[in-house]
């Protein structure tokens, strides 16, 4: 009986020892890792545009037309930017009347457009700003913004057909930055 | 006289003031750190936690918004896909205040659910933090989080071995005991 007790003990103290190291395996270590110390960082030099009372069915482009705002890169990471904009509220009541925001830059009832234009990019002239974030720069693939890179910009805006008058209308332009 | 309200009512229809602006704010700027962040071999179960800063390189406090996004596919980084559900990240203030020159630091948890379907995920989504403004124009900064959970692993056949290894063990010394036992 003592011979069978031992046995039993010795067996487990054995495959204990043999099997702990393989379970311990088991529970993996997390990593986490912070990219260096980037901070990213963009600056725009306005982010108001003055545009007083406007008519319907008309188009408003900022002064000077594509040269208007500068977007500089100030962090130390080059970077990939976007932009998207929003329907226009009556700041009295927003949830009472608003623009909506044309998916291609065209204009309807109570449904205006905005464009922007980057200075030098011939390619695509002016690009529908739209609800959906779209690519400001790079595009197509292009290169990214490296740090102290600049962009000049300008802004359009084609009013609905129709509109109720007589309200002031609020709306905002997101541009975003990435680590590229 | 009819025809004059008709043509006051289109030139009142036609008057709207857009984008109305009191001051003229110029030259916004913040910075957020780090620019990307890879939480690699995440168990099922567990959570994760780092930290970002926010910059505010203004003369004015302001308050910033910071919330996850999915980012568009072709902006993801190469292999990695749509982070399964936003509702894993949270954050010690989705809401905070920084003072003028000062920089003020949020705490983010990643946290993934105990369900096998998630082992081995490669995931990648965006925290966004933008400054409250009624501005036209705004910017939001996006910190890129890759996040790769461990692969799946059982430990089924690993306490099966060690079963049978003490079955025999113990087998093979009560049998060596016994002979040991056994007379002459």
């Amino acid at each position: 009986m003592k011979a069978v007790i031992t046995s039993i003990g010795v067996a487990i103290i054995l495959a204990l020892i043999f099997s702990l190291p393989a379970l311990a395996q088991g529970s993996d270590t997390i990593t986490i890792t912070m990219t260096g110390v980037n901070d990213i960082s963009i600056s725009l030099d306005k982010t108001q545009w003055l545009l007083g009372e406007v008519a319907a069915n008309t188009e408003y482009a900022t002064s000077p037309p594509i040269e208007w705002c500068t977007l500089t890169v100030e962090g130390n990471c080059n970077v990939n930017t976007f932009i998207v904009g929003e329907d226009a509220e009556w700041i009295d009541n927003p949830s009472a009347y608003k623009w909506a925001l044309s998916n291609d830059g065209t204009n309807g009832e109570n449904v205006y457009g905005l464009w922007f234009r980057i200075s030098g990019d011939t390619a695509r002239g002016y690009v529908p700003i739209t609800k959906t974030e779209g690519e400001f720069w790079p595009y197509s693939g292009g290169s990214s913004l490296a740090p102290e890179d600049t962009k000049q910009f300008g802004l359009k805006l084609l009013t609905p057909i129709y509109f109720v008058g007589g309200r002031q209308m609020q709306t905002q332009i997101t541009i975003s930055a990435v680590a590229a | 006289m009819m025809r004059h309200v008709e043509l006051a009512e289109l030139i009142a229809a036609l008057l709207v003031i857009l984008l109305p602006s009191f001051t003229l704010a110029q030259d916004f700027s913040f910075s957020i750190s780090p620019a990307e962040v890879h939480i690699d071999n995440l168990s099922l179960g567990e959570a994760a936690e780092f930290e970002l800063t926010i910059h505010n390189k203004e003369e004015l406090a302001h308050n910033f918004t910071i919330a996850a996004f999915q980012p568009p596919e072709e902006e993801r980084r190469e292999g990695r896909a749509e982070f399964p559900d936003d509702s894993w990240i949270s954050f010690s203030s989705q809401e905070i205040e920084v003072a003028a020159n000062s920089a003020a630091d949020v705490m983010v948890t990643v946290a993934i659910p105990l369900e096998q379907k998630w082992a081995g995920g490669d995931w990648e989504i965006w925290l966004g933090a933008a400054a409250e403004s009624s501005d036209l124009l705004a910017v939001r900064l996006y910190v890129r989080l890759l996040v790769s959970t461990s692969r799946a692993k059982s430990n089924a056949g690993l306490i099966a071995g060690i079963i049978v290894g003490t079955v025999l063990l113990g087998w093979g010394g009560y049998y060596y005991f016994r002979r040991k036992a056994k007379p002459e």
